[in-house]
């Protein structure tokens, strides 16, 4: 049967992850870490790198290294207004519903973005697993809306993945952490990451893990504590730095922030700068003090829509990076009134979950089972501006709700339904999600007509729509706008072009295997060139070998892998002889040590 | 089907919440897409709507309130907040500016909580006469009575309904 792996897209991090033999596992990347850092970097020739190399290339190629894509999925350009200009990216024009980062003059929106980091999650684990890896289940933050889940949906199928399941990430984490089926209780999942924060209530009974109510922010991370850090160093500075300068300035509080969470004092060094400035953990914790409030609000929020005292939760698991900071423990712990589990490693956990999830949906765990909720009231516009809720926040999904609409014009063969997501009395306050037509209504005299429509959150926590016209009991063609996301067609298109990524990555990786072994074969040469056996070979023999160094050198920066392979492949012909004789001589000196030795 | 069909109830609004549950959670184990991955896309599709219909079902049953608005609309009934007595309406009218005071924090503390119990009481005493009508319903529903009197009874839980309905929604706002 083929694999399914657990994905987690971090906004700083991702994970792969799979179970075997009924244990979850993450899988390592091509430098043996777990953590691919969510960095992409694109050099000049139009290739891609992904993860620690492209991190190392955030200072000195600002512009085209891009980071925190997350914070941008399912937004338009209004809505990270804010954070951009401590952001080294270009920004498109047309960014006013999707935003578009430009490099080298292409455009990229978040989901394309996000499928670079995708896909090299997918070649991690096919090279760990030895196997082609098709499927997969994809973590998002649980408070994300119908537009940032269909974003990340959007990036699996860019990169080649079957998104069998958007599963929200401390639902997840609590897979990871209740593996143990006899777990009982109520427990509350705290997760604070690098861009998202997100509180879940959870019953867990005899294997089924019930969401009893979720929120959040999805803007609200270790981005933001570094932002204040940064806003800090910025006022201190006496010019204003270039973008290089920024990212130094970032890479220096981020450390630093790091560092605060086992020492009470830290460093923040910006070289680039020659700016220094030492902190405590004091002052630290009074800046980034309005940041944990703003997490204690969902929490207090999801106890009460789960109609619980912060006495009645067991147990409190903390997932994210930054649960790692004391003063959040700290806060955490006086909520709830009780210590939390920092065993877990915070930054794995989440995608160990995604993978259970994963063998949960191969069919090989059916004593767990997982319901989630929405995190956000579902509704409609109505006369006036005004949102009229259909499905309320924390239902438990896959939910439904069924409208009926008429006419307001004799003949009309056309209405219009605005869908929204959110809390507030006026749709100007919630999140547009799409725009329907219902099309071809049989023409009636005005409110005659009766359209049912079938709203359906599924178990993505993604809605789809379906009408049917009651008395010709005639489905209804729907035409979907959505507001902030891309159309089937975009994404089809962006599949095809991801093809093309595919092979010139693959092209690029050879240029760059062949060009290491190119090294490699001119230092053994130069080794050989060195040693006594070099006086054996014949005046021909060196001057070829001369020659085929000279080759290899000069074909070594081109990006043809295989005219680097013909050159490598001509020196190692060359040099032939040369190494048989070392060989020998190597051989019968150990005979002759062994020999002495044996005497003695 | 209809929601006391999903869960093989009749049609009585005493149910017992615990043994609710129990059989939601047997019922999401058969039905939930989950298990359904490498099923016919039509059996997908199956899965995923009945589990929907699960879930709008118990959501709506294990809810007091919902229950009964979800059982009126079974037989054509809808509260109605506007056919409320005029007595109620100025009540409710008196207790709205107290609200918008303390909304707007020029009332006490002791003002703000007298207010929240003075809500809080009259929403208990809907809930008392709520729970009391449901009791009758069941009793009908039991005894087979004719559909005359089953029609009285729904009528009679409406109007509870329709008055309840403001005092619900200043308790929410005062949230
Ligand atoms: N020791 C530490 N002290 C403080 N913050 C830390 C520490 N270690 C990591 N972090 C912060 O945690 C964040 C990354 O956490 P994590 O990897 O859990 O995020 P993510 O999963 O990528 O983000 P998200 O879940 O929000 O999409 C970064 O902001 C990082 O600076
Ligand atoms: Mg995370």
């Amino acid at each position: 049967m083929p694999k399914i792996v657990g994905i987690d897209l971090g906004t700083t991090n991702s994970l792969v992850a799979i179970v075997e033999d009924g244990t979850p596992r993450v899988l390592p990347g091509r430098d043996g870490s777990t953590l691919v850092p969510s960095v992409i970097y694109f050099d000049e020739g139009g290739t891609t790198v992904v993860g620690n190399p492209a991190k190392e290339k955030m200072v000195e190629k600002p512009k085209n290294t891009v980071f925190s894509i997350k914070r941008f999925m399912g937004k338009g350009i209004e809505d990270v207004r804010e954070d951009l200009p401590l952001l080294p990216f270009e920004v498109a024009p047309e960014s006013e519903h999707i935003i578009r980062l430009k490099i080298f003059g292409r455009d990229y929106t978040p989901p394309e973005l996000s499928a670079f980091i995708l896909r090299e999650l997918k070649h991690n684990a096919e090279a760990t697993l030895e196997e082609e890896i098709k499927s997969a289940v994809i973590t998002v933050p649980a408070y994300f809306n119908d537009a940032q889940r269909q974003a990340t949906k959007d990036a699996g199928r860019i990169a080649g993945l079957d998104v069998l399941r958007i599963v929200n990430e401390p639902t997840a984490a609590s897979l990871a952490y209740g593996l143990d089926k006899r777990k009982q209780g109520t427990i509350a999942v705290y997760d604070f990451g690098g861009g998202t924060f997100d509180i879940s209530i959870l019953k867990l009974s005899e294997g089924i893990f019930e969401v009893l109510s979720t929120s959040g922010d999805t803007h609200l991370g270790g981005d933001d504590i570094d932002e204040i850090l940064i806003r800090l160093v910025l006022g201190e500075l006496k010019q204003r730095p270039d973008i290089h300068q920024l990212q130094a300035i970032r890479r220096a509080v981020n450390k630093a922030k790091e560092e605060l969470s086992s020492a009470n004092r830290a460093d923040i060094t910006v070289q680039e700068l020659q700016y220094r400035r030492s902190m405590t953990r004091e002052e630290f914790n009074k800046l980034i003090d309005p940041i944990i409030e703003r997490t204690l609000r969902p929490c207090r929020q999801a106890l009460q829509d789960a109609s619980l005292k912060p006495t009645d939760i067991d147990e409190v698991v903390m997932v994210g990076g930054s649960t790692r900071i004391p003063l959040v423990r700290q806060r955490v712990q006086e909520l709830f009134g009780r210590v939390p589990h920092t065993e877990l490693n915070p930054d794995e956990v989440v995608a160990l979950g995604a993978a259970v999830q994963a063998d949960i949906l191969a069919g090989s765990k059916r004593d767990m089972l997982l319901l989630d909720v929405t995190p956000l009231s579902l509704g409609i516009e109505t006369m006036g501006g005004v949102m009229s809720k259909i499905i309320p926040r924390n239902s438990t999904i896959p939910a439904s709700a069924t409208e009926m609409f008429t006419t307001f014009v004799d003949g009309q063969t056309n209405v219009k339904i605005h869908v929204l997501q959110g809390e507030r009395e006026l749709i100007k306050d919630c999140r547009s999600l799409a725009q329907f037509d219902l099309k071809d209504i049989p023409p009636m005299p005005a409110g005659l007509p009766r359209i049912e429509v079938k709203f359906l959150i599924d178990a993505d926590g993604i809605l789809s729509v379906a009408a049917q016209e009651q008395r010709t009991n005639k489905y209804q063609s729907i035409e979907v706008k959505p507001t902030y996301g891309l159309t089937d067609e975009q994404v089809e298109h962006m599949i095809l072009e991801s093809f093309e990524y595919a092979e010139a990555d693959i092209e690029a990786r050879l240029v760059i295997e062949a060009r290491n072994e190119a090294e490699t074969v001119l230092n053994a040469t130069a080794k050989g060139i060195a040693d006594e056996q070099y006086a054996n070979i014949s005046e021909e023999e060196k001057a070829e070998i001369g020659a085929a160094i000279a080759r290899l050198r000069e074909v070594m920066r081109t990006n043809d892998h295989q005219v680097i392979r013909q050159a490598i492949e001509r020196l190692g012909n060359a040099t032939m002889h040369l190494a048989e004789l070392i060989m020998n001589a190597a051989i019968s000196k150990a005979l002759k040590d062994k020999r002495v030795r044996e005497i003695q | 089907m209809d929601y006391f069909e999903v869960f093989g109830l009749p049609r009585q609004l005493g149910i017992d919440t615990l043994a609710l549950e129990k059989a939601f959670h047997d019922l999401s184990r058969k039905h939930h897409p989950d298990y359904f991955t490498r099923a016919s896309p039509s059996e997908k599709t199956q899965a995923v709507r009945m589990t929907a219909l699960l879930n709008d079902a118990y959501r709506t049953l294990r809810h007091p309130v919902r229950r009964v608005e979800y059982l009126l609309s079974l037989y054509g009934f809808k509260p109605d907040s506007s056919k409320v007595p005029q007595a109620l309406l100025m009540e409710v009218f008196e207790i709205n500016e107290q609200l918008e005071e303390v909304k707007a924090g020029k009332a006490s503390v002791e003002e703000a909580d007298s207010l929240r119990a003075q809500i809080k009481e009259k929403r208990e005493r809907f809930d008392s006469q709520l729970q009391q009508a449901s009791l009758e319903w069941d009793e009908l529903v039991k005894r087979g009575e004719p559909e005359a009197r089953l029609k009285e009874q729904l009528g009679r839980l409406t109007e509870i309904l329709s008055e309840s309905s403001y005092i619900r929604n200043l308790e929410r706002e005062l949230e």
